[in-house]
């Protein structure tokens, strides 16, 4: 395990110093102050429109952000061999996949935790109102990006940059469409559905979810990632480097 | 996966192991249907404990990927291969291993103490001693004022010094070194060269794949040399080097050489007044007394040795190599 979490770090480390983690973060948050002065904006409820336009960045931005560091990390370091150097030493492959996925999710978890509470703050200055709400809306996109993150990884375990940013794009696009594409309402419960991080309407409009829909939340996300996980590191195990 | 510790606690105090064992190692790529090509068809050899062993051959010849193999980076078509007397793709086989890469890369984004406290770590170390021995090793490379800088920063030649700190983390009792001495300069190529030295002192197991036929010739005990993936020629380096039966003469002296010996010598070579040529060994004692009485003075009497690269090329140049036996 100490091994999962010095990759981890390494990661951390590492994307946190890449301007793409940064410029991305600051470009939604500059979008989320900007916000409030749009010509279109007053139409009465307007913190409630903030709140969805804050939650709708916050995903976009860490979606940019989680596949540009997922998709390239494990190409990359193979291409340029840094990864020798790691598995030539006691460190199996799944560790080495487990780390990184470990580290990209407490990278985005970060990059989230930070817009989130710049959001709050912008929030609170313009509105006199603590949007604490805007926690649980964070919450639920780092759950969905780690799940997209053990996607990207999963992908970028056998191929390249652009396949694996493109196969996360479609698998994100197809996690929230698969619903649509079922007729005569929701899906069975063992569909695996990106829709459950989907919490606009409640953080916006409604008072947020219960623990229980937060822990139904946890547990898919632990769930999906897991799985998705699994398969990265049989694909990564079976690969000559 | 196996356990390495249970592995060593069953072994034979009393055998010899060796620190790295490769036998019958094969590595083939594409399917039977479609055509498959072997980048390493049949490669054995060992290095013993505290002995340095040189990997040599060709570009192509595959000691790249019999390392790759040995270090769990490709997966092998076939071969056994042990560290220390355990399997190597067993828990704990490669802890006490160090390894330099052709080249290496780094994390550019972190300084050269965060990248050896990163490879400590992943050695088993703990923070504190890794920091400790990070500042150690830097100076050890000649990287000693650096520790804060970071990687993207670094020459390619410092970069090298950098891979070999970190092949020397937690002190490893096997060190495998893939082309140590590319990109540095005479000065560095003398210091790794020292440095592999001091740790063959030190008890150190040594796997060098290298071009540098000089660097080879200076510091392994062994060598195996590879070409089209199987082993060409494998020995003790002087076995390989001295021509069996052939002595070399180094006289110094005015005018030809005695006519009596310019018959028996071979490959005369004449450099001012210094004649160095090879004779068979029973005729050494007539050569020497000839030379004495026509007024020379032998400055060297030794077993003659072909250098390791015309022997290189030599064995190259054959046809087909026969699996460890002598090339000559």
């Amino acid at each position: 395990m100490s091994r999962v979490l010095t990759i981890a770090r390494a990661v951390i480390r590492d994307a946190i110093r890449r301007k793409v983690v940064w410029v991305v973060v600051v470009f939604a948050a500059l979008l989320s102050i900007v916000a409030p002065n749009l010509p279109s904006y007053g139409v009465g409820v307007v913190s409630a429109v903030y709140r969805e336009i804050t939650v709708a960045l916050m995903f976009a931005a860490s979606l940019v952000v989680t596949i540009a560091l997922a998709a390239t990390r494990i190409p990359v370091e193979t291409e340029r061999r840094t990864v020798f150097t790691v598995l030539a030493r006691d460190v199996s492959r799944w560790h080495y996949v487990v780390g990184t996925w470990a580290g990209l999710c407490a990278v985005t978890g970060i990059a989230i935790l930070a817009f989130g509470m710049a959001a709050i703050a912008v929030g609170a200055l313009v509105y006199r109102e603590v949007m604490w709400l805007l926690l649980a809306g964070a919450l639920a996109v780092w759950l969905e990006m780690s799940v997209i993150a053990a996607a990207t990884v999963m992908s970028s375990a056998r191929f390249g940059v652009v396949t694996s940013a493109v196969f996360a794009l479609a698998f994100a696009f197809a996690g929230h469409s698969v619903g649509g594409l079922v007729s005569g309402g929701g899906l069975p419960w063992f569909v695996p559905t990106l829709d459950v991080f989907d919490v606009v309407n409640p953080v916006a409009h409604g008072s947020g979810y219960g623990a229980l829909y937060a822990l139904g939340m946890i547990g898919s996300c632990a769930a999906m990632s897991g799985l998705l996980l699994l398969v990265a590191c049989a694909l990564f195990d079976g690969r000559d480097l | 996966m196996i356990d390495a510790s249970a592995v060593r606690a069953s072994s034979s105090p009393e055998v010899a192991m060796p620190a790295l064992l490769v036998e019958g190692a094969r590595k083939s790529y594409g399917r039977e249907a479609v055509g498959r090509a072997d980048a390493v068809s049949d490669v054995s050899f060992d290095v013993q404990q505290g002995t340095v062993h040189g990997l040599l051959g060709p570009n192509g010849a595959g000691k790249t990927t019999t390392l790759k193999m040995l270090l769990g980076l490709v997966r092998p078509s076939a071969g056994r291969f042990e560290i220390n007397g355990v399997p190597a793709d067993a828990r704990g086989a490669r802890s006490n291993l160090g390894f330099l890469p052709e080249q290496p890369y780094f994390p550019t984004l972190l300084t050269a103490r965060e990248a050896l406290v990163f490879y400590g770590r992943l050695a088993g170390i703990d923070a504190d001693r890794a920091r400790g021995e990070a500042g150690i090793l830097l100076e050890r490379v000649g990287l000693e004022g650096r520790e804060g800088t970071l990687l993207s920063r670094f020459s390619r030649g410092m970069l090298q010094r950098l891979g070999l700190a970190q092949a020397l983390l937690g002190d490893p009792k096997v060190v495998v070194l893939d082309e140590p001495a590319s990109g540095l300069d005479p000065v560095g190529q003398r210091d790794v060269r020292n440095l592999m030295l001091d740790m063959r002192a030190q008890g150190a197991s040594i796997l060098l794949s290298s071009h540098q036929l000089s660097e080879v010739e200076a510091v392994c005990d062994e060598v195996t040399i590879l070409d089209r993936g199987r082993v060409a020629a494998r020995g003790d380096i002087d076995d390989l080097l001295n021509v069996a039966g052939r002595t070399s003469v180094r006289a110094r002296g005015a005018g030809e050489l005695p006519e009596a010996v310019t018959h028996i010598a071979e490959d005369i070579a004449v450099d001012g007044g210094i004649v160095v040529f090879a004779i068979p060994d029973e005729q050494v004692r007539r050569v020497v007394d000839l030379l004495d009485d026509a007024g020379w003075h032998l400055e060297a009497i030794v077993p003659k040795r072909e250098s390791l690269e015309d022997y290189f090329a030599r064995l190259l140049k054959r046809p087909e190599h026969q699996d460890g036996g002598e090339p000559r």
